[in-house]
């Protein structure tokens, strides 16, 4: 059997559990005594050693056996599930991590000694606590001896050889077996042990009843004053398999990991039907349905050209289906962002350990959604900005008590849609940030006038939002080096999202993200500069204008653009991707919208709106912040996707 | 064959091997009470177990299969260290048990000595 094929299986599947086990670990740890989380945690350290064992993975199957074994004494009320026990517990579980990526990716494990180590010292002492014996047996009596020999290596020969007497006592009654019964369950013989028996039965019928427990090599029947039968040498059986006939259903052979829905009577039970999918055909799915909207896209133009009535009317259907498609396949990617989120728990624990802190950690709307690659980008601005809140928004148990504040600081995630955002809030009711100190640094980094006195929300934001500025004097292991918000707020940017903050002086803070759900395909505005093609996406476009002339002024020195009631700033795509100016006067404005915030842009042409697939464009970084990724066209040419955020 | 494990993982692996030696698997349950609900509905001729599942064990899932069917032909699935557990299986009216890590060939013969 080739263990790759199961590799991949083997990694999702253990993820799951040691999610499950950092969660029944934050139960036990505020419920000691608590039985469920014990056997959530046994049952999850239990598979992860089965799969690991049948892959070959050594290293990982000896700490789950370990700590297997450690939750047998707990469960068995031999060890107290006490703080020292679930510290070990925490260790155990970070380590079986490292050491399930470190196997998968074909790495050497990292070092686990010391923390098997501990665990087996543990268990030695749960061991004190005799385990369950079962039914002893007289031993040294005289009756019908069946002396089995079992193969070499025979897995868990103990109950090998307790099966054989249980098969044989059936025929008769059992005096005793050698050695006794509690020590062929312990393993305690080599490879040899005797049944001794009343019994009438035949001694080929006793040598036949032996060899059923499996695993016997041979077996001999010494009957009081009879010579000895002996079993037949060890025979190497073809065992012939059975074409099985029976039974209604058929598994489709392809499917590997199909839930199994029974088709059955009115009786039926609630079977989940659910199937695995790997993630990549998802993503596959989702680039083809991009090309087919781009192909769309083309033959729409074609079909403006034509004016071919029959023409319009199965492009409109064909439209149709495609729109509802790409709503199924984005539907699909949908994941419940409790998937990424409940690993936070274990997270914020153990910050908040480390900084002395008490944190009562909420997670709300666990089950909203969002796209798989978007959660999977999201995950760690958010761990960034919890990471904050426990080191520098709440405060310690004492700073708290002398606030007037309950002792344990509290800490909220949130979830929430909003139309077709998602919302994802951290909160904390903590010292919020110190406006003082930053409108103090702004101004002796020349950020802001002087004569300044306060920061509002978005300016307070916009500072801290700065790259490399930080209030933080101490630079400590959580967060803090000057890389915090501004590195979340461009990852959010990136995503398509803008990112919020709120905070009040002794209150709290609160940061939001609102995050497009679904990922990929936004409808954008094309805009034509020189020979290039630019997409500006439509939800930051408030709308788009011919400019008459007397409209375009200048105030000090800089070109507006009054609309309406409104003076707005105007601004050249010319010279921001740094091109000469047009000839000839140009007069297209696509006026952008960002929050509170809006501006004009002068383009050569508009193309009108498209829906487009933005691909990961690797220049954001490095390049100028003025786009936020790329797209293909229909005709195949790329544009670049306009960052408004950045713009603005 | 009805196939009673937790992990797919686990299911997957040992499925795969019933059905390339012929066997076909009618059924799957990932949990104790499954497994008995899909005991009394398929009737499988075999039935595999793990000794760990969430929602009522392996075990005392055997003894409920038992209770209903005395004829029923299940087959443990075990990992090494579990003595008390597999005797207490087999105690509950398991006919034989297998260790993991699977080996077919193992798989196969535990299959066969069950079937008779």
């Amino acid at each position: 059997m080739d263990p790759s094929r199961y590799a991949e299986l083997f990694l999702t599947e253990s993820q799951e559990h040691l999610s499950a086990i950092n969660t029944s670990l934050l139960e036990l740890e505020r419920a000691p005594g608590a039985e469920a989380p014990v056997a959530a945690l046994f049952r999850a350290m239990h598979t992860i050693k089965g799969m690991a064992a049948t892959m070959g993975y050594q290293a990982v199957t000896e700490i789950a056996h370990e700590a297997e074994s450690l939750l047998d004494g707990v469960r068995r009320g031999a060890l107290r599930a006490d703080h020292v026990l679930a510290d070990l517990l925490f260790a155990t579980a970070d380590l079986l991590e490292r050491t399930i990526e470190a196997t998968t990716d074909g790495h050497a494990p990292p070092d686990a000694h010391d923390v098997l180590e501990r665990m087996r010292a543990m268990t030695r002492l749960a061991r004190a606590t005799p385990p369950r014996s079962l039914a002893s047996v007289r031993g040294g009596a005289a009756g019908t001896r069946v002396v089995v020999t079992l193969e070499p290596d025979t897995p868990l020969k103990g109950v090998r050889a307790w099966m054989a007497a249980q098969k044989l006592a059936a025929l008769g009654r059992l005096v005793a077996t050698e050695p006794a019964e509690a020590a062929l369950q312990a393993d305690q013989f080599d490879r040899t042990f005797t049944v001794i028996l009343e019994t009438a039965a035949a001694p080929d019928l006793l040598v036949q009843v032996a060899r059923g427990a499996g695993f016997v090599e041979s077996a001999e029947v010494h009957v009081p004053g009879a010579a000895p039968a002996v079993s037949p040498a060890p025979v190497t059986e073809e065992h012939e398999i059975p074409e099985r006939a029976s039974g209604a259903m058929h598994r489709p052979s392809g499917a590997i990991t199909a839930e199994f829905a029974i088709p059955e009577g009115a009786e039926r039970v609630r079977t989940q039907r659910h199937i695995r999918i790997d993630l990549r055909r998802l993503d596959v799915l989702m680039n083809l349905i991009g090309e087919l909207v781009i192909a769309r896209g083309r033959l729409q133009a074609i079909a403006a050209d034509r004016k071919d009535a029959e023409l319009d009317d199965a492009l409109a259907h064909a439209s149709r289906l495609v729109s509802e498609l790409q709503d199924e396949i984005m539907t699909t990617r949908l994941v419940p962002v409790w998937q990424v989120f409940d690993r936070f728990p274990r997270l914020v624990r153990d910050a908040a350990r480390s900084l002395g802190k008490d944190v009562d950690f909420v997670i709300e709307g666990k089950e909203i959604e969002l796209d798989r690659s978007m959660l999977d980008e999201i995950g760690d601005p958010v761990v960034h900005l919890l990471r904050n809140a426990v080191d520098h928004g709440l405060e310690t148990p004492a700073e708290r008590r002398a606030a007037g504040k309950s002792p344990s600081g509290r800490l909220r995630l949130a979830a929430m849609r909003d139309r077709s955002s998602v919302l994802i809030r951290v909160s904390d009711d903590g010292r919020g940030i110190d406006r003082e100190r930053v409108l103090a640094k702004a101004k002796r980094l020349g950020l802001v006038e002087p004569e300044v006195e306060a920061l509002a929300d978005d300016e307070l934001f916009r500072m801290i939002a700065r790259p490399g500025f930080s209030t933080s004097e101490q630079v400590t292991d959580l967060s803090g080096r000057g890389v915090g918000i501004d590195a979340v707020a461009t990852r959010v940017r990136q995503l398509g999202g803008t990112l919020e903050l709120r905070s009040e002086d002794g209150r709290g803070t609160t940061v939001t993200a609102r995050l497009p759900a679904t990922l990929a395909i936004v409808r954008a505005v094309l805009a034509r500069v020189a020979d290039e093609t630019y997409a500006i996406p439509m939800t930051h476009v408030s709308e788009t204008m011919e400019l008459a002339e007397h409209v375009n002024e200048t105030v000090k020195g800089r070109e507006v653009l009054s609309l309406r009631e409104d003076i707005l700033p105007l601004m050249h795509l010319r010279d921001l991707v740094q091109l000469p100016r047009h000839r000839d006067r140009i007069n297209h404005v696509v006026v952008l919208e960002m929050a509170d915030k809006r501006a004009g842009v002068l383009v050569d042409r508009l193309l009108g709106q498209q829906d487009i697939v933005v691909k990961p464009y690797d220049g954001v970084r490095g390049g100028l912040a003025l786009f936020s990724g790329a797209t293909i066209l229909g005709d195949g040419a790329p544009a670049l996707i306009l960052d408004v955020n950045s713009l603005l | 064959m009805l196939v009673c494990d937790d992990a797919i993982f686990m299911r997957t692996m040992v499925g795969d091997i019933l059905q390339q030696a012929g066997f076909e698997i009618i059924g799957e349950a990932e949990t104790g009470v499954q497994a008995v609900e899909k005991y009394k509905q398929l009737r499988p001729d075999l039935v595999t177990m793990d000794i760990v599942m969430p929602d009522m064990g392996g075990i005392d899932a055997v003894r409920e299969i038992t209770k209903f069917d005395p004829n029923a032909k299940v087959l443990m699935c075990s990992a090494m260290g579990q003595q008390a557990l597999v005797v207490e299986a087999i105690q509950a009216g398991a006919k034989d048990f297998v260790v993991k890590p699977f080996q077919p060939s193992r798989v196969l013969e535990a299959v066969q000595r069950v079937l008779g």
